[in-house]
């Protein structure tokens, strides 16, 4: 027979053991990086599209900008495939996480200018109508991927992540 | 690293069978992996990027051809054997012959604004625009303006202008190559016309100077989407336009 508090701490047990965890880690992984994945591949190829989404926000230079929109959907993918594998996952979720955050206030800021402008985050982007605006969604959006990039880097440790193969951590 | 030293200082045991598996705790050295993925990841940026202006400039060609009276990045002046009346504005359009809002613009107001044109009342400049082949990977603008520039070697660029309009094929779909035909006879390219017509289609021959009016209309215009019309430099607001006179009066057009 069980008392209360043997019950009770079974129960805390259930999501505070190491392999739901784990699993909650490999979710995490496969979640930012298959978003990662999904909005560098939907840029390649359309350079045109991704210097004008990254010039559209008015933050850098013109050409700056361009530079960044170039590279931005390499970087994605990199990113993304690393989180996929589970390599380095700590290090490359603080990367992730601050590159949603630096979205986020990308974002927030041209919605505090007022510009109207597509975030261009999965392809697309630049200046798009008045009230076509999403800018809450799309912050709401980039928020829930740096909160999985957070889970990450709090706790990087997940199911079938190469860095248990390769390090037996 | 950090979670070894925690298992070291924790546990006795566990450190001293990390220590007789050696460096690495027995898995591969995280140092050597690391610089492999770091190096790895930083040539499949830069290689991503080269490969992506490579690409770039392969699509953009070698042909420096711009159309009569036109210099790289400018517009093209409609009309142009046409006397201006004194204080003409100048009107510039920036269209791609792949939208659908610019298909719309023209069916309202395309015929009012080449009479203005016509009657030398505003000095009228296209800007021809192919954005739309990046942001939606068809194949359309660049090749249908390619028509409207080989047409114009011809004279007839108005016409074939005109016609890409009234029969304006599906945004996002390649353009098919009949369509592309059909446009340049009825803007009357007929028999040796069309041959020639063909051949500097496909050699591409104005997708650099549609690119670099491009370009220009982007990144020193202010232009931010199409259609997109000025007068005197001066973005116009046709919302609220319905007759060729208001149209005329919003343009500034001169009487």
């Amino acid at each position: 027979m069980t008392t209360d508090v043997e019950t009770e701490r079974a129960v805390t047990a259930w999501y505070r053991s190491p392999r739901v965890l784990d699993v909650v880690g490999l979710l995490a992984r496969l979640f930012l990086g298959g978003v990662l994945l999904w909005a560098g591949l939907a840029k390649v190829g359309k350079p045109l599209t991704s210097e004008r989404a990254v010039q559209a926000y008015e933050i850098m230079p013109l050409g700056l900008a361009g530079w960044v929109g170039l590279a931005l959907p390499f970087v994605e993918i990199v990113l993304g495939v690393l989180l996929v594998l589970g390599l380095f996952t700590r290090p490359v979720a603080v990367v992730s996480t601050l590159l949603m955050v630096a979205f986020v206030v990308g974002i927030a800021q041209a919605w505090a200018r007022g510009l109207t402008i597509d975030c261009g985050c999965f392809g697309g982007g630049g200046q798009i109508g008045e009230n076509e605006t999403k800018y809450p969604q799309e912050i709401a959006r980039d928020a829930s991927f740096a909160a999985a990039g957070v889970w990450l880097w709090w706790r990087p440790r997940s199911l079938a992540a190469l860095d248990r193969v390769l390090f037996r951590d | 690293m950090a979670k070894t030293t925690k298992k070291t200082a924790s546990g006795g045991r566990q450190a001293k069978i990390q220590a007789a598996a050696g460096s690495g705790g027995g898995g591969a050295n995280r140092i050597v992996v690391a610089a492999a993925v770091v190096v790895v990841a930083i040539v499949a940026v830069v290689a991503g990027v080269v490969w992506t202006q490579v690409q770039r400039e392969a699509e953009v060609g070698t042909s420096t051809a711009t159309p009569a009276g036109a210099q790289m990045g400018e517009g093209y002046r409609a009309f142009a054997d046409v006397e201006l009346r004194e204080g003409a504005p100048v009107v510039d359009v920036f269209e791609d012959f792949q939208c659908p809002a610019c298909g719309q613009f023209e069916a309202a107001f395309g015929g009012p604004i080449e009479d203005l044109a016509r009657d030398g009342r505003i000095e009228l400049r296209y800007h021809i625009l192919n954005f739309l082949d990046d942001t939606t990977g068809a194949d359309y603008s660049t090749p249908a303006a390619n028509g409207g520039f080989c047409a114009a070697d011809q004279g007839a660029f108005q016409d074939f202008h005109d016609a890409a309009y009234a029969g304006q094929a599906r945004e996002g779909v390649d353009l098919p190559q009949e369509t592309l035909d059909g446009w340049a006879q009825e803007a009357g390219i007929t028999g040796d016309d069309l041959d020639t017509w063909e051949q500097c289609v496909a050699d591409g021959t104005y997708t650099r100077y549609v690119t670099s009016v491009n370009a220009t209309a982007f990144e020193e215009e202010g232009v931010r989407g199409t259609p997109t019309v000025k007068s005197d430099g001066e973005e116009v607001d046709l919302s609220g336009v319905s007759t060729p006179e208001d149209l005329a009066e919003v343009l500034g057009a001169t009487s």
